[in-house]
């Protein structure tokens, strides 16, 4: 079994001012931590892995430097081999340069070793997009199962897998053939805090960086800012919204009040709208 | 678990300790291990602090090329002795202190204390964080053979433990090097805030002509409402450390609350000013050993050595603890390296750790402020009331009421009979002289 898990380092965001253990202290600098829903995905892709008897689990960023701190932690997780795919021509990239860049990469990890099974994170708690994942099961042009909570059956034999996913309405089982690409929520596997050995062996481990050109050729147009056509315009807190008019249908009639409603929306950019509400009572 | 895992040495804590001893055994060529609890080395500690160089400049005679994280080095010190709303202030400037490496700098330590870990690993020292030893491992004659840690698969072996564990000494204890846990009496509690400001502002308030000077003040009176205990104030790159620390019985006897002393302190009409508009950034506590010469642990025994913090290797009175830590764990490291070449881990063999202390000033230190603590545990007047006292004096000096000199001068002896007797005043002297020589 060969699993590819891809992680992004990300800022900890959880804004904890307080210490929770010695309860006072507020850091400056607040240290990147691996995105939480990837550290979820690594131990998942461990997981499977001990369930099987055996495998690899190759582990992937596309980021700076520093990003390579993420790739040890996902090693001391358990995970075999780790790649930091890393070049000042990757700056700057979306979530369309960014998947074309994981999707090659995969297909050089492939060629070498075959891929069974592809884990993202369900979002990065700093992008937020959620589209990531997507976008590389599209380009490899393999099945993708998002927000993925359990593993119930992989055959590697008969390559089949059924996946639980969380929908709103419950949960989907679905059944998958073999590779897939999942997109993980926290609950497909609990993080184990790992081994001392584990946590030595990271320490000595030294992750390998792919550059833009070596050991394999990206396209230099679909990389980096070249290749990222989103363009982020402004971004801004949105002001709290305002109440809106409240048409009581009992005194006013339903008409009316649908014939107000009808005014203000006839009347107003739908950006500027602000809630008409009518209370049946 | 067939195959032990096992080092030369195993440190525990990342402190300046823990740290230094590392450096020195990598440096000597012995496959180390350091085990820290905090996310990284540095993430749990704090202090004042004025780090001194002479100590780092041992261990690593090339610091100042590998860029050390120095906030400010500190080109003027000196004391400031508060009464309720006044101050006299002696403070010590000289263009010697301007020439660079300096003796001292300030720090932060979630700055330094990482990059002087990372000296120790770029030497071949292994860093393990995130990662608690919750004891040590003795074989069946009670010698030291390794530790246990919080992790699945926690044991670690080696000849020799070094354990830089800091104040909370549970180790130690455990290593039978000392009895029990620090009395209230003999350990200070300390509270810290690290106010920012920006770096022009700052040098502004404080007098500084640029980043390259600083100014440490150590705080005296009324900071603690007149009892034993101290308060800091010191400039960093773009902020203010500033804190107080008490023994802790005084906070427990006198129901005090540390951050309201600290608020206290910082509402001072003398001190407010320099604090004006900046944005507390971090604030913690931390405890510091006093238990003085007399009540530090055996330094050493069976496979086992401690430094540091947790040996209460800690000066008070000139607010020196981390070149002791790091002078003590670098003797720790040497005794190590003799250890193995001899294959002698014994408490015989590492009893020349505290002999190599012994010769140095960490212990020589210690043992002249000897009985420090109790000086001022004895004699409470010596902070409240001289430090009002002169404020009292120096108001009725520096103002001219159109009265003769002589009464004032009348005035101000007769204010001194009042609240403590000459013979009051001579013995606290003496006291305080023979504590101060040892
Ligand atoms: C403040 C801010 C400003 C931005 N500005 C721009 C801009 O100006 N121009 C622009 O084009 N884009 C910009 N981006 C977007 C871009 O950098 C995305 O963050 C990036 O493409 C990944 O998308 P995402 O973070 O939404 O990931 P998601 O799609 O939410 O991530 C899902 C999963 O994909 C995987 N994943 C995501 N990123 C990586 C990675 N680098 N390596 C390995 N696995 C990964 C992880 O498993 C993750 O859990 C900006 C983002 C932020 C937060
Ligand atoms: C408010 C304050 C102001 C101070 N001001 C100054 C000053 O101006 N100048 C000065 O030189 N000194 C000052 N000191 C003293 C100085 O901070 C200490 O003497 C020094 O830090 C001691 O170093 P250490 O390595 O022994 O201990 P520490 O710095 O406390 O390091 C101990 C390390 O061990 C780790 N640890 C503990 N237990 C375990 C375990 N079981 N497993 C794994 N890891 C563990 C801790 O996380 C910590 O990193 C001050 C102290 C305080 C509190």
């Amino acid at each position: 079994m060969h699993a590819v898990v891809a992680i992004k380092q990300v800022p900890d965001t959880s804004n904890v001012r307080i210490d929770p253990e010695t309860g006072t202290l507020i850091r400056e600098g607040v240290p990147a931590i691996v995105n939480p829903y990837d550290i979820h995905a690594v131990e998942a892709a461990v997981q499977l892995k001990e369930r099987l008897g055996g495998g690899q689990v190759t582990v992937i960023t596309m980021g700076p430097p520093k990003a390579a701190e993420a790739l040890l932690e996902c090693v001391e997780q358990g995970a075999d081999r780790a790649i930091l795919i890393s070049d000042r021509k990757f700056g700057g990239a979306d979530t369309l340069a960014t998947s074309y860049v994981l999707a090659h990469t995969i297909e050089a990890i492939n060629a070498e070793l075959p891929v069974d099974i592809i884990f993202f994170g369900k979002q990065a708690i700093d992008g937020d997009t959620a589209q990531v994942g997507p976008g590389v099961a599209t380009r490899l042009n393999i099945p993708l199962i998002t927000y993925a909570v359990a593993i119930e059956e992989f055959d590697l034999a008969a390559r089949r897998a059924v996946v639980h996913r969380r929908v709103e309405q419950g949960i989907e089982v679905l059944e998958t053939t073999l590779p897939v690409l999942l997109t993980v929520e926290k609950e497909i596997a609990p993080v184990r805090h790992a081994p001392l050995p584990r946590l030595i062996a990271a320490a000595r481990y030294q992750p390998e960086t792919w550059t833009a050109t070596s050991p394999v050729l990206f396209d230099p147009q679909q990389i980096g800012l070249k290749g990222s056509p989103t363009v982020v315009g402004k971004a801004y807190t949105p002001p709290p919204r305002s109440g809106g008019d409240v048409l009581s249908v009992a005194d006013l009639g339903l008409d009316a009040v649908v014939a107000r409603a009808m005014a203000v929306i006839g009347q107003a950019h739908v950006r500027d709208l602000q809630p008409v509400t009518g209370v049946v009572s | 678990m067939t195959d032990r895992l096992t080092f030369d040495a195993i440190v525990v804590g990342a402190g300046p300790a823990g740290v230094a001893a590392a450096l020195t055994m990598a440096h000597g060529g012995l496959n180390v291990i350091i085990i820290e609890r905090g996310r990284f080395a540095g993430a749990k500690n704090l202090f004042g602090g004025v780090f001194y160089t002479h100590a780092l400049a041992d261990v690593l005679p090339d610091y100042w090329e590998r860029k050390p994280p120095f906030e400010r080095p500190v080109t003027e010190q000196g004391y400031w002795m508060l009464s309720p709303d006044s101050a006299i202030r002696v403070m010590h400037k000289s263009e010697r202190y301007l020439k660079e490496p300096a003796d001292a700098y300030t720090v932060l330590r979630a700055r330094f204390d990482p990059w002087f870990a990372e000296q120790a690993v770029a030497a071949g020292a292994l860093l393990i964080t995130r990662t608690t030893v919750t004891r040590l491992l003795k074989d069946e004659r009670g010698r030291v053979i390794g530790v246990d840690t919080d992790r699945p698969d926690g044991c670690v072996y080696a000849p020799v433990v070094i354990i830089a564990e800091g104040v909370n000494n549970l180790l130690t204890q455990q290593a039978g090097l000392i009895a029990s846990d620090l009395p209230p009496k003999y350990v200070a509690l300390a509270v810290k805030e690290y106010i920012n400001l920006p770096a022009k502002e700052l040098q502004t308030r404080f007098g500084l002509s640029g980043p390259r000077e600083g100014v440490a003040i150590d705080v005296f009176g009324d900071v603690t409402l007149g009892l034993p205990g101290t308060g800091f104030i010191y400039t960093d790159q773009s902020g203010i450390s500033i804190g107080v620390g008490m023994l802790l019985d005084e906070f427990v006897t006198h129901r005090l609350r540390p951050y309201e002393v600290l608020e206290r302190f910082k509402n001072h009409p003398v001190v407010r000013p320099y604090l004006e508009g900046g944005e507390v950034r971090e604030y913690g506590a931390h405890l510091i050993p006093e238990m003085g010469y007399d009540r530090m642990p055996k330094l050493a025994s069976d496979g086992v050595m401690v430094a540091g913090d947790a040996a209460g290797m800690v000066d008070a009175l000139h607010r020196e603890g981390t070149n002791l830590a790091i002078t003590a764990g670098k003797m720790a490291g040497e005794t190590a390296l003799a250890a193995h070449q001899a294959g002698d881990f014994s408490a015989a063999f590492l009893s020349r750790y505290r002999r190599s202390l012994e010769a140095s000033f960490v212990l020589k230190d210690m043992k002249q402020y000897r009985r420090m603590t109790d000086f001022l545990e004895s004699s409470p007047q010596f902070m409240g009331t001289y430090v009002n006292l002169l404020n009292e004096a120096a108001l009725r000096y520096f103002t001219a009421h159109g009265i003769p000199k002589r009464t004032m001068e009348h005035d101000i002896l007769k204010m001194v009979r009042e609240r403590r007797s000459f013979t009051g005043v001579a013995w606290d002297m003496l006291k305080l002289m023979r504590a101060m020589r040892g």
